[in-house]
């Protein structure tokens, strides 16, 4: 892998894994589309990159909502300390988080190896995308179906523990390649009267212990020989992640403030259909 | 309700270890490394803790505080 090309990942990484169009379909199609026959996915060197890009991406969400966090963790030692649980915002929006992050993390421990070994190739990835765009058309079109009443929306810290459960067991999905983490959480927050803007706010919180998990969790293939192949490109492309992480979650809490998921849903449509349409064409590999 | 978590605890800090030491395999990708046994490890023990919390929750009055 050259400097060039682990900048381009890192920056793809960064965008796509917060941005509603999943990074891991991206990383996919990306290097089979510009055919970087040397961008090995399973060797040890990308995967050593890999756990410093999302390193990288969750630091930039940690740093983003810096305040949120030390207060949501505050918030829930106090609670388990006292053994109580109370109406503080930041506890009720920490336990959901907790609540949420549960099911992510067994299906990401039971499936992923399976789930990589099934599905890591292009033509699978590009069918997921293209799904990932229907669900987000399907998501704000029910949406708008069940608000068409007057029904409120509710702020996050209302959302109940079962709705938290099941926002987790959709982010789980997105152990398939093409499904975006926060595309898909995002929807089910918005089926459980999230508006955009938490729903999105929301999804980035849950996000980020998994991320952080799945990059601490796979810290050993840092130590590996191989991996300090790529100590340069490792440490720059975990910053450029970072950087483009920070910039994408800021960019986006504006963007949702007024704007739904229908343009993302757009993108992730045609761009499923044509790398598919390539994928059978053997055009791309 | 607080037995229930404090078992439950105590049986994923035991498979928790069974992964670690490497006497358990189910749900692992065969043929793996030896972290994928630690990941395995590290989820059991976060779920025992989760179980702790839990139990505390159950040992104190249920009232919720303003």
């Amino acid at each position: 892998m050259t400097f060039g090309q682990a900048i381009a990942l890192a920056l793809l990484q960064g965008v796509s894994e917060l941005f509603p169009v999943s990074s891991l379909g991206h990383t996919i199609l990306v290097p089979a589309l510009l055919h970087w026959q040397n961008v090995q996915r399973s060797s040890p060197s990308f995967l050593a990159f890999v756990v410093v890009l999302h390193l990288g991406t969750a630091l930039a969400l940690i740093a983003y909502y810096r305040d949120e966090w030390y207060a949501i963790a505050r918030a829930l030692i106090a609670s388990v300390v006292r053994g109580r649980l109370s109406d503080d915002r930041s506890e009720r929006i920490g336990w959901r988080l907790v609540v949420g992050t549960i099911p992510v993390g067994i299906l990401g421990v039971i499936f992923e190896a399976p789930v990589r070994r099934l599905f890591g190739s292009p033509a699978p990835a590009a069918i997921f995308l293209l799904i990932n765009g229907l669900v987000m058309f399907a998501g704000e079109a029910l949406r708008r179906r069940q608000h068409a009443s007057g029904q409120r929306y509710k702020p996050i810290e209302d959302l109940s523990y079962p709705a938290s459960v099941l926002i987790g067991v959709a982010q789980g999905l997105a152990l398939l390649p093409g499904i975006s983490r926060s595309g898909i959480s995002m929807v089910a927050g918005l089926l459980f009267d999230l508006d955009h803007e938490n729903a999105a706010h929301y999804s980035f919180l849950l996000a980020t212990p998994v991320i952080l998990a799945a990059g601490l969790l796979e810290i050993p293939k840092l130590l590996v020989p191989e991996a300090h192949v790529v100590l340069v490109e490792g440490v720059a492309g975990g910053i450029a992640a970072g950087i483009a992480a920070y910039l994408s979650v800021a960019f986006l809490m504006r963007y949702f403030r007024s704007n739904d998921l229908r343009p993302f849903g757009w993108y992730c449509v045609v761009v499923g259909a044509i790398s598919f349409f390539l994928a059978r064409k053997g055009i791309i590999t | 309700m607080r037995v229930i978590a404090l078992i439950l605890a105590v049986v994923f800090f035991v498979l928790g270890i069974l992964y670690g030491w490497g006497k358990i395999n189910f749900f692992t990708e065969s043929g793996a490394a030896h972290t994928h046994h630690i990941t395995h490890l590290v989820i059991c023990w976060v779920l025992a803790l989760l179980c702790l919390i839990w139990a505390r929750f159950q040992s104190t009055p249920t009232r919720s505080v303003r």
